[in-house]
């Protein structure tokens, strides 16, 4: 008689009683020793699930040690999505609702975004015998509030560089009208001369904006945050920019498609096919390329810094990422940062870490540890990241700086818009 | 065996049986709507707790003339591939109700070739387009090109105006099954008599496509337009993965624009206030839609 009701009641009790199966995801396993949870999340590239089989042997084996070592502790790992941009956002949002997880991989530059939710961890950096004056000036700087006190840990860096073929550029250009007299042979001779990220992503402005702004002394906010990029002396300085990447192309010495290209490892494969002569990237690409076009395809390539506007100085793009800690709980707090010592900022792990994925350590006498794997570029690269490294400025405004610019970047290689007209848009859509 | 409940026994398990698809509604979609709603009335972004009352998301976006051109790509777009993509799921509904009638062998392949495209996420799409539209020597398009014209310069993505072509045709080559679906099912339930009496009437095939399948489909073909045209209002994943929204914003269609202001700018009011835009729209479509079937079923 009353079936239907009754089946309905049954069915929402089912529903009821299923639910933590449903929105439990990862049961934990019954550890009855363990009473501190240490919820860790990384980028995917950085995690026990990776796609690069080195990496994961070198994470399961020190995560499975330090396990071993901390019966106490129980890990949950987890990952950020691949989109760093969304990830970050994301994980921003989990922050400031007070759900963000015990330790987060977090985007160097962005890093001061995420300090009223970090916590400080002076006293376990000091413990572990880690001296923050020996981390490049950027990556030490960076990670401090305006407190003084230490609030995350650069383990990784990145530097943009000219890389160029050595058969076919024999001294590498140190200056745009180099660039251009330089170019001219190599489009003679078949080749793309000059390549560079142009697309829409964040790759385009920090390799091929930010420096040559820089280079000139260019500043893209003040000292209160506000964007100054695109008035009186920026604006001339970004316009130099602009128009040195206009000439290359309308000169046929670097392809239109660049606009396609929005990170720097979209140049790869132009690289593999052997037309490119030079192009700006990251260090990062040498790893990528020596898996694409062998160790002797690698070795005809040389690395510089970027050429600048002429009377310029140098100055390049560093990024990375850094380690946060955000439980409040002591002990939870104690657990995350030994974890990440071990696998990624103390001696042996930043050296066996950046081994083995290809990264540049951050802190300089890493460089001399035995542990440490160099490749024929890093004694360059940690030089160029020494004295010309800048990091982009962490002002609220600069995800849209950067956002303008990439479309300004764009707009100009493709013909749509003239350097000036580009420039100017790009300036009202920031002061809006 | 069928029982019938007592009158309030019914209304009772009427509530019970509809409570969780209402939980569902209100989880899913009222509450994010309304959140999306409140916070495009905001100065809301990531980047700071706490936000206040601000209509400046709005104004902003009203009198930005980049978004004069964002909705001008996106009609552009969405015009263009709900053409295409509706014209070409009917030739390819019709060419396989043909094979159908004629009995012809390897139909299974070709619906299954069609829909495969379907099946695969846009992100995927994206970039298989993209291999296929590099302006390399190695792009397989390219290269079939310069077989034809050789030294021809080929910009299908760095041109602004061939980027949306090249969005578009890869758009359509994404959407055309689910076109195709919709509009096969209508054929196979096409009323075989009017086409068979037509035919003895001395109707050629041209005729009885245009005079009678087509007004008998036509309901169909409204609904199967209005389905398609939503879809691709909301289209932001393959165009993500393809140009990024580029050159300039040439290919930027307004979920892109969404998508982009709320994860790179961090901008949630304005984000959000694209959005309210995009719900608008959707709303009116769904609007002509459900009119159009109440008008159907009287």
């Amino acid at each position: 008689m009353k079936n239907g009701l009754v089946t309905g009641v049954v069915l929402i009790l089912v529903c009821l009683g299923l639910s933590p199966v449903f929105a439990g995801g990862k049961k934990e396993e019954a550890k009855p020793a363990a009473s501190i949870i240490v919820n860790w999340v990384a980028h995917p590239a950085y995690s026990l699930t990776g796609s690069d089989p080195a990496r994961v042997e070198y994470l399961k084996g020190v995560v499975g040690d330090w396990k071993k070592q901390n019966p106490q502790v129980t890990l949950v790992d987890n990952v950020l999505a691949t989109n760093n941009a969304e990830s970050m956002a994301k994980l921003l949002e989990q922050a400031s609702q007070g759900r963000a997880p015990g330790v987060a991989q977090i985007d160097t530059y962005i890093l001061p975004r995420y300090l009223p939710y970090l916590q400080p961890i002076d006293d376990l950096v000091k413990a572990a015998g880690i001296e923050m004056n020996d981390f490049f000036p950027f990556a030490g700087n960076i990670v401090k509030g305006k407190d003084g006190k230490i609030y995350g840990l650069q383990f990784t860096t990145d530097v943009r560089v000219l890389f160029y073929r050595k058969d076919l550029v024999k001294i590498p250009p140190k200056t745009w009208d180099d660039v251009l007299a330089v170019s001219k042979e190599l489009k003679s001779a078949g080749f793309d001369a000059f390549l560079f990220p142009a697309g829409r992503a964040e790759g385009a402005a920090n390799t091929s904006l930010w420096p040559m702004f820089w280079g000139q002394g260019g500043e893209l906010v003040d000292a209160s945050g506000k964007a100054v990029f695109g008035t009186g002396d920026n604006r001339t300085k970004m316009l130099n920019v602009l128009n040195f990447y206009k000439s290359l192309v309308d000169q046929g010495y670097s392809p239109s498609r660049v606009a396609n290209y929005g990170n720097e490892a979209d140049l790869n494969v132009e690289v593999a096919s052997g037309k490119t002569a030079m192009f700006l990237g990251g260090n990062f690409q040498v790893a990528q390329l020596t898996s694409i076009i062998g160790a002797d395809g690698m070795a005809k390539w040389g690395v510089a810094r970027i050429p600048q506007k002429a009377g310029a100085k140098n100055a390049t793009s560093a990024g990375g990422w850094s380690w946060g800690i955000f439980t409040k709980d002591d002990a939870t707090r104690k657990a995350a940062f030994d974890l990440i010592l071990k696998a990624y900022v103390g001696n042996s792990g930043m050296s066996n870490w950046c081994s083995i994925a290809g990264y540049l350590p951050t802190r300089k006498s890493i460089y001399s540890n035995p542990l440490y794997k160099a490749d024929a570029y890093s004694g360059l690269f940690m030089d160029i990241l020494e004295k010309d490294g800048m990091v982009r400025p962490v002002a609220e405004v600069y995800p849209q700086i950067s956002s303008e610019m990439q479309i300004a970047l764009s707009a100009v290689i493709s013909g749509t818009k003239t350097p000036e007209t580009a420039l100017d848009d790009a300036w009202k859509a920031v002061n809006k | 065996m069928n029982r019938i409940l007592p009158r309030g026994a019914r209304e009772i398990s009427f509530f019970v049986w509809l409570l969780p698809l209402v939980l569902v509604c209100i989880g899913v979609f009222v509450i994010p709507v309304f959140q999306i709603v409140q916070l495009s009335f905001t100065d809301a972004t990531l980047l700071k707790a706490g936000s206040s009352f601000s209509l400046t998301s709005y104004s902003n976006l009203l009198t930005n003339p980049d978004f004069a051109s964002i909705i001008g790509v996106t009609l552009s777009f969405v015009v263009a591939s709900v053409f295409l993509q509706v014209v070409l799921g009917f030739l390819i509904a019709l060419y396989l109700d043909y094979g159908n009638t004629q009995g012809l062998h390897g139909l299974l392949i070709v619906r299954t070739a069609v829909l495969a495209a379907w099946a695969i996420p846009g992100v995927v799409i994206g970039i298989v387009w993209k291999m296929m539209f590099s302006e390399m020597d190695s792009g397989l398009i390219t290269a079939l090109c310069k077989l034809v014209i050789p030294g021809a310069r080929l910009q299908f993505l760095s041109s602004p105006s061939a980027a949306l072509v090249s969005s578009i045709i890869a758009n359509t080559w994404r959407g055309t099954a689910y076109s195709m679906i919709l509009l096969y099912a209508g054929l196979m339930s096409f009323p075989k008599d009017l086409n068979e009496a037509a035919a003895i009437d001395g109707a050629n095939a041209m005729r009885r496509l245009f005079q009678i399948k087509i007004p008998v489909l036509a309901p169909l073909v409204l609904i199967c337009i209005l389905l398609v045209t939503v879809q691709t209002f909301n289209t932001f994943d393959m165009l993500m993965a393809l140009t990024g929204g580029g050159p300039g914003r040439s290919t930027e269609v307004i979920a892109l624009n969404i998508y982009k202001t709320i994860f790179t700018e961090f901008d949630l009011g304005r984000g959000s206030a694209a959005a309210v835009m995009l719900l608008l729209i959707n709303i009116g479509m769904t609007g002509v839609y459900f009119r159009f079937l109440r008008e159907k079923g009287k």
